[in-house]
C-alpha cells in the first residue's frame, strides 16, 4: 500500500477532530445547564429578587432555550469569537491567552524532569531485574504513583518555600518578561506533578525494554560479541522509543489535567484555575473556552506522538 | 468562666504578647509616610467594578479603593458620618437634602457636583443592568438645587438612605467615563473619585490600581498604589504571606490563624464583623410553620459552643442579626434564647413531635461547612432533633432552597449585614423577600415596625423600632442565629495603621508601609 503524504494525513485528523471538539463542548455545556445553581442569581446580587433574578434571565440571554443557547455559542466560534465572560466582561480568548503560557510552563517543566528522571531509572531496572537496583526503583516508581500530587505539593511548599525560602510558595511570573523568575515559580508545581510521570516512565520503560531485551535477536546480538551499552544504545532504545512517544502523548494530557488541582494549591492563575472558577460560577462561557482550547491541545499532542511514532518505526500504517 | 482550657491559655498569651510587641491598633507607631507598593491577597475575583452592575459583597475590598462614597461609617459602630456629602438633612421626611464638598474631581478631571451626583442616583436606581435599583426604592427623584447640592424626593420616608448611601449607591462613577463607555459599561474600566486609580485588572489573577495624586482627604493615601493578588485558595492566600510575596490577607479563616501566627513576622488584627453565621428558616411549611417548633430549634443550639468549637473562638456567640457594638443592638432581645435543651423537648412535644423529629437542612460541602454542621447535628440530637444535611456546592444549594424548588426546610449558610440595619431585616423578613426562602407569611407588627425603623431619622427613634423589629423576628424565631464573625486580617510587620471595620469589608484608608 502506497504511503499517504504526511500533509494529508495531518488534514484529515483535523478533520476527524471536529466532531470530537463538538461532543465534548456540546457534553460540557448540556453537563452545565443539568447541574442546579445559575450564574443569573450570582449576577443580580446580594440583594436580589424573584423577578430581578429573572430580568437577570433576560438581559443575558439565560431564558433562551438550551440548544439556542449552545448554538449562539457555536455560532460565534466559528467566527473566531469564544465570546465573553458573563460576570466580568472579559474576553475569554484574552483570559485564555494569559493563563495557558502558565499552565503550558508547568506541564513542559514537568514532562522535562519526568523523562530525564524516569528514563535513566528505566534502564537501569531494566539492565538487571530483580537486582537490588531495579527493587528500589520499583519502590520509588510506586511511590510516585501513589503519592497524590497535592500533598506532595503542600509539602514542598512547606519544605523548599517557607522553610529554607528557596523558591517562591505561590503566584506565576510571565516567561516573556522573565524566563528565570517564571521557571522559578512554575519548578515546585512541576516537580509536583513530575514525580507521577517519572513514576510512571520508569515503570513502563523497564517494561518494555525488558521485553526487547529478552526477544531472540538480542540473543543473537549479544553472541555477535556486541557489548551491552551498543545493543541498549542502538537497538534496544531505539526499540522502545515508539512506547515512549505513545507514554509521553498520555502523561501530557494527563498532566494538564493535573493543573486542576495544582494550580489552586500554587495560586496560579493557568488553565486549571480559570476553569474552577468558570465551573463554580456557571460562567459557561470560560468553560466552553477552556475545554475548547484542552480538547485541541489533546488532539495535536497525539497527532504529533502518532507521527513521531511513525518516523521512528515505519511499520506503523498511518 | 471558671474552667479555662490550655487552647485559651495560649490564646491570651499570645494576645498579650502581640499587644505589647506590636502595640495593637490603638497605638499606631511612628509618624505614617508615603510611597511603597501595598501587596495584597484577595480571596475572589470581583463580580465587576462598576459598583451599579456588580453583585457580590467581596467587591467591596476592591470597590472602596477606587470609588469614594456620599457618606462614610464609623469603623466601630457603622454610624453614618460625612463622605463625599460634607453634610446631609432631613427637611421634612420625604425630602433629603445632600451638601456635596467643593473642589472634589473625579480620577479623569471632571468635576464632581451636584449634576455629577445626580447622574450617579438616577442611573443606580433605573439603569436596566443596574444591581441597587432597590437600594434606592424610596428615591423618586434628585434635582439639583445648587452647584453642590442635591434634594432626593422620596416617596416613604427612608431614613436609612444615608446609611445607604455608604454602600455601592453612594459611589460616584465619573458620568463621563459612563457616556463615553459603550452601552454605559465600565465595568473594566472603572473612573470614581477615590484614593485610587484604576490601572489594570486581569480577571482571577490581578489588580493594579496607584495613588490618586488629587485625592480630596489631605495626605492620603499613604502608599504608592496597592496590587491584589487574586486567590481563592485562602491557605495558599496565607501561604503567600507567611512567604512574604504579599503583605496583608483578609478573610483569614480561623483554623488558619494558629498556623500563621507561628510565623514571626506576621501580625494579626481581628475585630468583630456583621458577618453573621445562621440558619435561615422556611416557616411556609413543615416542620417550621410550627413557631414552636422554630423557638425548640433555637433553645437547642449552644451558640458559646459553636463559637469555640467551630470557629477557634474567633466569634460572637449571635442571638439575633446585630451584634453588641452596633448603634442598634438590643440587650433585651440577646436574653430570648439560652441554650435550653430540656426547654426545647418540652416544646417540641407541645408541638407534637415527643419521639423525636427528623429535620432536613441544606448546607454546603466545604471542610469549615462540614465541621459546623457536625457541632450542630450533635446539638440538635440533644434536643431531641435528628438533623440530616444535603449538601451542595454555594451557587446550587442556595438557588435551591431560596429559589423555586424550596429544597430543605433550612440551610446553613451566612448574612454579610448591610450598612443599615433596615435592609437586613427587609430582605429577609418581609413576605416576598428573596432571603426569605418560603415566602412565608409576617405578622402584620413586623413589617410596620420594619417600615418605622425606615421613618425618623432621629437614632434614639430609629433604635428603639430596630428594637421592636428584632424581638418580632426573634420571639417568632424565623431566623436561627449562631455567630458573628471575626474579621481576620494578617499582615506582615511593614503594614502600618490598618483598622478593622463593624462592616467586615476591608478599608485600607490610613494604612502605610515601614519600609
Amino acid at each position: 500500500m502506497a504511503r499517504r503524504s504526511p500533509t494529508r494525513v495531518i488534514g484529515g485528523r483535523l478533520l476527524q477532530a471536529l466532531p470530537v471538539i463538538l461532543l465534548a463542548t456540546f457534553m460540557v455545556f448540556a453537563l452545565l445547564k443539568l447541574v442546579p445553581g445559575d450564574i443569573a442569581v450570582t449576577l443580580a446580587g446580594d440583594n436580589a429578587t424573584d423577578a430581578r433574578i429573572t430580568e437577570i434571565r433576560k438581559i443575558y440571554g439565560l431564558d433562551r432555550p438550551f440548544l439556542v443557547q449552545y448554538g449562539a455559542w457555536l455560532a460565534n466560534v466559528v467566527q473566531g469569537d469564544l465570546s465573553q465572560s458573563l460576570l466580568t466582561g472579559e474576553k475569554v480568548a484574552t483570559s485564555i491567552s494569559r493563563a495557558f503560557p502558565n499552565t503550558l510552563l508547568i506541564v513542559a517543566i514537568a514532562l522535562v524532569l519526568a523523562l530525564v528522571t524516569g528514563i535513566p531509572m528505566g534502564v537501569i531496572a531494566a539492565i538487571k531485574p530483580d537486582g537490588w537496583v531495579d527493587k528500589t526503583v520499583s519502590m520509588i516508581a510506586s511511590l510516585g504513583v501513589a503519592i497524590p500530587g497535592f500533598w506532595l505539593a503542600m509539602i514542598l511548599v512547606a519544605e523548599i518555600s517557607l522553610k529554607l525560602n528557596w523558591l517562591p510558595a505561590t503566584g506565576a511570573k510571565s516567561f516573556s518578561v522573565s524566563p528565570i523568575e517564571a521557571i522559578r515559580h512554575a519548578l515546585l508545581p512541576g516537580i509536583a506533578i513530575a514525580a507521577y510521570g517519572m513514576a510512571e516512565v520508569a515503570r513502563q520503560l523497564r517494561g518494555s525494554l525488558l521485553e526487547v531485551l529478552s526477544s531472540q535477536y538480542v540473543r543473537t546480538l549479544h553472541a555477535k560479541g556486541l557489548s551491552m551499552t551498543r545493543i541498549l544504545w542502538q537497538h534496544g532504545l531505539k526499540n522502545v522509543s515508539v512506547n515512549l512517544f505513545t507514554i509521553i502523548s498520555i502523561l501530557v494530557n494527563r498532566m494538564l489535567a493535573a493543573t486542576v488541582v495544582i494550580e489552586a494549591v500554587f495560586a496560579i492563575p493557568g488553565l486549571g484555575s480559570l476553569i474552577v472558577r468558570g465551573a463554580i460560577q456557571r460562567d459557561f462561557p470560560i468553560v466552553q473556552g477552556v475545554v475548547f482550547t484542552m480538547v485541541i491541545v489533546v488532539i495535536l499532542v497525539n497527532l504529533i506522538a502518532d507521527l513521531l511514532c511513525a518516523a521512528v518505526d515505519p511499520r506503523i500504517e498511518q | 468562666m471558671t474552667q479555662t482550657t490550655r487552647r485559651e491559655v495560649m490564646a491570651l498569651i499570645s494576645g498579650a504578647l502581640a499587644g505589647a510587641t506590636l502595640g495593637g491598633p490603638a497605638f499606631a507607631q511612628g509618624t505614617p509616610k508615603r510611597g511603597g507598593i501595598l501587596r495584597i491577597s484577595a480571596p475572589a475575583n470581583p463580580s465587576s467594578l462598576d459598583p451599579a452592575t456588580g453583585g457580590a459583597g467581596s467587591d467591596h475590598a476592591f470597590l472602596f479603593t477606587m470609588y469614594d462614597t456620599l457618606t462614610e461609617w464609623d469603623f466601630e459602630t457603622l454610624k453614618p458620618k460625612p463622605g463625599l456629602a460634607e453634610s446631609w438633612s432631613f427637611s421634612d421626611p420625604t425630602t433629603l437634602v445632600l451638601n456635596i464638598r467643593s473642589g472634589v474631581t473625579f480620577h479623569d478631571g471632571t468635576p464632581l457636583d451636584a449634576e455629577a451626583v445626580k447622574f450617579n442616583l438616577e442611573r443606580n436606581k433605573s439603569d436596566p443592568k443596574s444591581n441597587i435599583k432597590a437600594d434606592l426604592a424610596a428615591m423618586e427623584s434628585a434635582a439639583v438645587t445648587g452647584p453642590l447640592q442635591v434634594t432626593l424626593k422620596l416617596s416613604t420616608p427612608d431614613a436609612a438612605l444615608p446609611g445607604i448611601l455608604s454602600d455601592r449607591a453612594g459611589m460616584m462613577v465619573s458620568p463621563a467615563a459612563v457616556k463615553a463607555s459603550a452601552a454605559g459599561n465600565v465595568a473594566r474600566t472603572p473612573v470614581g473619585a477615590g484614593a485610587y486609580t484604576f490601572v489594570s485588572w486581569a480577571d482571577g489573577e490581578k489588580i493594579v490600581i496607584k495613588r490618586n495624586e488629587k485625592y480630596w482627604k489631605p495626605n492620603r493615601p499613604y502608599p504608592d498604589g496597592i496590587e491584589f493578588s487574586i486567590i481563592p485558595e485562602l491557605t495558599t492566600g496565607s501561604r503567600s504571606v507567611t512567604a512574604g510575596q504579599n503583605d496583608l490577607m483578609y478573610q483569614l479563616p480561623p483554623r488558619q490563624k494558629a498556623i500563621v501566627e507561628r510565623a514571626s513576622n506576621i501580625k494579626i488584627f481581628n475585630g468583630p464583623t456583621l458577618y453573621v453565621f445562621q440558619i435561615f428558616l422556611n416557616w411556609a411549611k413543615p416542620p417550621f410553620d410550627n413557631i414552636k417548633v422554630r423557638q425548640a430549634f433555637n433553645f437547642a443550639i449552644d451558640r458559646e459552643t459553636f463559637v469555640k468549637a467551630a470557629l477557634a473562638g474567633l466569634a460572637e456567640p449571635a442571638y439575633m442579626n446585630l451584634p453588641k457594638a452596633h448603634w442598634a443592638y438590643d440587650k433585651s432581645v440577646a436574653g430570648l434564647y439560652p441554650h435550653d435543651p430540656d426547654k426545647a423537648k418540652k416544646l417540641l412535644t407541645e408541638a407534637g413531635f415527643k419521639d423525636g423529629l427528623p429535620i432536613e437542612l441544606v448546607g454546603y460541602p466545604d471542610q469549615d461547612s462540614v465541621q459546623r454542621q457536625e457541632i450542630l447535628i450533635e446539638q440538635f440530637r440533644k434536643a431531641g432533633m435528628n438533623v440530616r444535611f444535603l449538601n451542595a456546592p454555594i451557587a446550587e444549594a442556595s438557588a435551591a432552597f431560596f429559589g423555586a424548588e424550596k429544597r430543605g426546610s433550612g440551610i446553613l449558610a451566612a448574612w454579610t449585614g448591610r450598612p443599615d440595619p433596615s435592609l437586613t431585616y427587609s430582605l429577609m423578613f418581609t413576605k416576598d423577600a428573596y432571603y426569605n426562602g418560603g415566602r412565608g407569611a409576617v405578622p402584620p407588627e413586623l413589617e410596620a415596625a420594619i417600615k418605622e425603623s425606615r421613618a425618623s431619622e432621629d437614632i434614639e427613634l430609629r433604635r428603639k423600632a430596630f428594637a421592636t423589629v428584632q424581638r418580632l423576628v426573634m420571639e417568632n424565631a424565623f431566623v436561627a442565629p449562631l455567630a458573628f464573625q471575626f474579621e481576620l486580617v494578617a499582615m506582615n510587620k511593614k503594614v502600618q495603621g490598618y483598622r478593622p471595620n463593624l462592616l467586615g469589608k476591608p478599608k485600607y484608608d490610613d494604612v502605610w508601609l515601614e519600609s
